[in-house]
């Protein structure tokens, strides 16, 4: 079999020492990102990514993957220990499980996320691996109206669903394709908007950008008040953390329904592991057969969610890898490293670099051995990384945003772009604008630009061509979908209001 | 919120503009398709139009909506925080990466949170160390060194 010889090949590569190693530490540093509250993965990843140039891709793929993987399981911790949720997927694991954590139960709450985390994120795996080949040599037959489609499908997807309001998340989305015009054009050379000076020439960088707008943002949105946490005093050894035959029999469906509902929504472009967790928690009241529990420490509140979140975050390398349209902020951050590597994400990566994408398949599933070893057997440690003061917390991560900004190319003007970003990425979230639909335009910017010009170059019809071939037609269609509904929305109120006074 | 979604909509408005008549300076369209204002040139306008609509929704809407920016120590804190990692970005050309982490963690923890100098130093010295061995030992990245030659 195909996929046997190329599990194999993964394995081969995954498990080199240095890889293993780089597993472990992503886990580890996942882990704690996921739990510390106010660092999600999309900040995790953006930070880590200057560390991986001294690497080959596929061993920065493995760190980063890895620490995807891990800030799932961790978000957890600090959902369930001090009713704050450490990432956005893990906010309805709050509602039960600090519930589950009030009643001395924090121990089964934390045991029953890390078995369903493990099942969800394994078979997240297993049907990443047998989709993803299939997906990609469909998409080979893509032309450039296929692949601008599909990316403005994504675009407006990931737009629609990430922020609060929609018209703002549109601005962010439109602000992130116009900073992607800036500098060299690669057909004509004109360097647009670059005013004379060289560096904005070269164009805007994607990592000081995503270093700026999720680390540095992210930490002034903390800054402002540096909260005090409560932590539960709990147990949670081995024999704590083990679940009971009731507790296995309620959460054993909550698993599974999670890990499908999950790993599909993940595939969606634009619905990453919150919204999975979000349909979980909502699915499994519905099937209940106690709803009235729900809120007051379900066990199913837990198991569901978890398992879905793990799944989607499998779930979204799915489009990443074959498409090379990220479904959430997290891959779209993966997918910009994976272009400062060198590498052509799409469908031609899984026959160009076997070696990377297997590797990386085969160091998921190593990875959610070891957060399941992780998980089980050493929460202590990480309850302790919970007390580190966020004041301290602040000042290392602002020390890491500078120094990761330079390392890539050397210039301090990278590194006042990072700042510059970081105050934007602050007013953007308190103003309620989204900085990830602004990093995903950055990252698909150039090459939707391209696929556009190619698109209407062969058009003998101008735009038109966009609905004449039928892939291309279903995927504007539904982009043009997304768009439409919550914006002709917002176009209305504000009509409906203006129409008040006579013109 | 009002007043910051009227000013932001009126900036990106400007913005848009600027923009779609900034893409007049380049190609439109060339013998061989799209030019390099084509795609500017729409996105300009699209800014544009979604700034109006953002413009006009804030100011129809009725009451000024609550506060959006932190007051009192909160702000300062802010303004600390960004103020501080500009100095250390724009004085580390002078003062080297090295040296330069070390006092702005100084500054940051002793300073502006109130550590014990105890906790200070030690965070202080052991960031500047680790981050000195990774980046520029282990990755070679030639960080700038300062007047003290480090």
């Amino acid at each position: 079999m195909d996929l046997f010889a190329n599990l194999a090949l993964g394995f081969g590569v995954a498990l080199t020492p240095m890889n293993v190693l780089l597993a472990v530490a992503g886990v580890i540093m996942g882990t704690l990102i996921g739990a510390l509250p106010g660092v999600g993965p999309a900040s995790g990843v953006a930070l880590l990514l200057p560390l991986t140039f001294g690497m080959s891709p596929t061993s920065g793929i493995i760190l980063l993957s890895a620490l995807y993987a891990g800030s799932m399981y961790g978000g957890t911790i600090t959902s369930v220990l001090i009713n704050t949720p450490g990432e956005s997927a893990s906010v309805v694991t709050c509602i039960d499980g600090y519930q589950m954590a009030l009643q001395g139960r924090a121990g089964p709450a934390l045991g029953v996320a890390a078995f369903g985390s493990f099942v969800a994120g394994t078979a997240g795996v297993v049907l990443l691996m047998t989709m993803s080949p299939l997906l990609a040599k469909w998409a080979l037959s893509f032309g450039p109206p296929e692949t601008f489609a599909l990316m403005l499908l994504g675009l407006t997807t990931v737009t629609g669903l990430t922020g609060d309001d929609a018209l703002k998340g549109y601005i962010s989305m439109v602000l992130g394709l116009m900073l992607a015009m800036v500098g060299f054009d690669i057909v004509s050379g004109d360097a647009r908007y670059a005013f004379g000076i060289n560096e904005m020439a070269d164009g805007v960088d994607f990592l000081p950008v995503a270093i700026g707008l999720f680390g540095f943002g992210e930490v002034l949105a903390g800054a402002e008040g540096a909260a005090k946490m409560e932590i539960l005093h709990a147990k949670y050894g081995l024999r704590d953390v083990m679940l009971t035959a009731t507790d296995w029999a309620r959460s054993r469906w909550p698993i599974v329904r999670g890990t499908f509902l999950g790993f599909f929504i993940g595939v969606l472009p634009g619905a990453g592991p919150t919204i999975a967790s979000f349909l979980s928690y909502t699915l499994e009241k519905k099937v209940s057969r106690h709803p009235e529990e729900f809120g007051h420490g379900a066990i199913e509140g837990v198991a569901g969610p978890e398992s879905a979140n793990n799944a989607a975050s499998a779930g979204a390398m799915v489009p990443m890898l074959t498409l090379g349209i990220p479904g959430s902020a997290t891959t779209a951050v993966m997918l910009g490293g994976l272009m400062m590597w060198g590498l052509r994400p799409g469908p031609l990566l899984f026959e160009k670099n076997p070696d990377f994408v297997w590797g990386l398949i085969a160091s998921l599933y190593l990875a959610n051995v070891l957060l399941l070893i992780l998980n089980i057997g050493f929460i202590p440690p990480f309850e302790r990384a919970l007390r580190l003061p966020y004041t301290i917390l602040m000042a290392l991560i602002i020390v890491f945003c500078v120094t990761g900004a330079y390392a890539q190319s050397n210039k301090l003007w990278d590194v006042g772009q990072m700042l510059v970003f970081g105050v934007l990425g602050y007013l953007m979230r308190k103003l309620g604008y989204s900085p990830a639909a602004l990093v995903l335009a950055l990252v698909l910017g150039p090459l939707a630009e391209r696929a556009l010009r190619q698109s209407l170059i062969i058009s003998d019809s101008g735009l038109m061509i966009f609905f004449t071939r039928p892939i291309s037609a279903v995927l504007v269609i539904a982009a043009l979908a997304a768009v439409a509904v919550p914006l002709v929305r917002a176009l209305t109120d504000a009509l409906r209001r203006r129409a008040v006074v006579p013109a | 919120m009002r007043l910051a979604d009227q000013v932001s909509g009126a900036l990106l408005l400007v913005f848009g503009i600027g923009f779609a008549v900034g893409a007049r300076r380049y190609p439109y369209w060339t013998p061989h398709g799209p030019g390099s204002g084509f795609l500017p040139l729409w996105l300009g306008l699209t800014m544009a139009v979604l700034a109006a609509a953002l413009l006009v929704g804030a100011t129809r809407r009725a009451g000024p909506g609550g506060a959006w920016l932190p007051g009192g120590r909160a702000f300062t804190r802010l303004i600390v925080v960004v103020v501080a990692t500009a100095l250390f970005i724009w004085l580390m050309p002078w003062l080297g990466m090295a040296p330069g982490t070390f006092l702005f963690l100084v500054a940051l923890l002793r300073f502006l949170e109130g550590h014990g100098w105890g906790t200070t130093l030690g965070v202080a010295v052991a960031t500047t160390t680790v981050n000195w061995l990774v980046f520029m030992y282990w990755l070679s990245v030639p960080f700038p060194i300062g007047v003290l030659g480090f």
